[in-house]
């Protein structure tokens, strides 16, 4: 597999992978992951603030895409269909994270201790990821506010300041209306410039 | 019929025009305030982007490899367990438990029947017949009639030439 398309395979459409994917051939699955994979993971990184996490959740989420793709009609884009399974996956991690370590998911002791040192899916086993990533305090800043957001709210926040996802995308990625996702930009706004004023008003 | 927070979010992102538009400026008790608080809106979006947007996948060549092996294993896994999970159809499931119930109730019955023997029937009335020793009589037999009802038992004999001593009553 190739980490970067060549102009050869940006030529061959998105449907024409889809196709070939529903046909059953993994290579051509291989190809949507190369060109999704980065944008897939950072999104879910910025939902939950963990690398390791983030790295498990968008495996999980492209394997439900390979197991469903034969279910996509291609109504939607593939992104869009792919954020809907992205999404799904996120938040319903998030909840169950919250229920079971009630709003503590942050603190950085906590992350540590879970950190199995064997577990196969680290990245980089010789680095955790707060220490290969020098966290700005401006950085620290905005991950402690977008995590006092609900699940949902940080997903429309991420998928339209940092995606600029149109309005009907996000509704069909979070399989809402679309007044529900203004509603929610709209209150998820509110709180994360009450939250970080003082940063983005000293910048 | 939108609601103030759809406009407003609407506004912020510049998606209201025309009439509309109007109308939701006109609406504004404080127009200057409400212009700050988009200019906010639109920092703290800037903001956003350019501490979020640069976030990037280490190691993308291992993520696609182990993304690869963990599809080849679960489309392994899927035909065992789908062969499986595809044999538990609804009338599959119904018909299961319809024979389940059937076995129950025929293992109940023959259980309760064991408990209670033909000699210890529920009928009003038994009978038992029995030969006895050939020694009291060649052709003596002995029948019991039970009235359970009645709380009755007769013994009826018949062939006996002599009544055993053991046999008395006492």
């Amino acid at each position: 597999m190739q980490t970067e398309a060549t102009p050869a395979q940006a030529d061959v459409s998105e449907l024409d992978l889809v196709k070939r994917c529903q046909a059953g051939q993994a290579d051509a699955f291989d190809e949507l992951v190369v060109r999704y994979r980065t944008r897939i993971f950072g999104m879910i990184y910025n939902m939950v603030h963990n690398e390791q996490d983030a790295w498990d959740l968008a495996q999980d989420s492209f394997v439900k895409a390979w197991k469903s793709i034969k279910r996509f009609r291609g109504r939607s884009s593939f992104y869009t269909w792919m954020y809907r399974i992205v999404m799904n996956v996120t938040i319903d991690w998030l909840r169950k994270k919250q229920i079971k370590g009630a709003g503590a998911e942050f603190d950085d002791s906590i992350q540590l201790k879970e950190i199995d040192p064997a577990s196969k899916t680290v990245p980089k086993p010789d680095a955790l990821p707060h220490e290969r990533m020098e966290r700005s305090e401006i950085r620290a800043q905005i991950d402690n506010a977008i995590s006092q957001l609900t699940p949902e709210h940080r997903a429309v926040i991420l998928m339209k300041e940092i995606e600029d996802m149109q309005y009907h995308e996000m509704a069909e990625a979070l399989g809402c209306s679309i007044g529900t996702v203004m509603s929610r930009l709209f209150y998820a706004r509110k709180k994360l410039q009450a939250l970080l004023k003082d940063v983005y008003e000293n910048i | 019929m939108k609601t103030f927070e759809e406009k407003w979010t609407a506004w912020l992102d510049g998606q209201l025009t025309g009439k509309e538009l109007v109308e939701f400026e006109a609406s504004l008790s404080d127009r200057a305030a409400a212009e700050a608080e988009k200019r906010a809106a639109h920092q703290l979006g800037a903001l956003l982007k350019r501490e979020l947007g640069a976030e990037t996948l280490t190691n993308e060549e291992f993520f696609s490899h182990q993304l690869r092996e963990r599809i080849a294993r679960e489309d392994t896994v899927p035909s065992r367990s789908g062969t499986v999970s595809s044999w538990w159809t609804i009338p599959r499931l119904f018909w299961t438990g319809a024979t389940s119930l059937a076995l129950f109730l025929i293992c109940t019955f023959v259980v309760v029947k064991e408990k209670n023997p033909a000699g210890q029937s529920d009928s009003l009335t038994q009978v038992l017949r029995m030969q006895l020793d050939p020694s009291t009589g060649p052709n003596a037999t002995l029948t019991i009639f039970e009235a359970k009802e009645d709380r009755v038992t007769v013994l009826w004999t018949e062939g006996l030439q002599s009544l055993p001593a053991d046999y008395a009553a006492k």
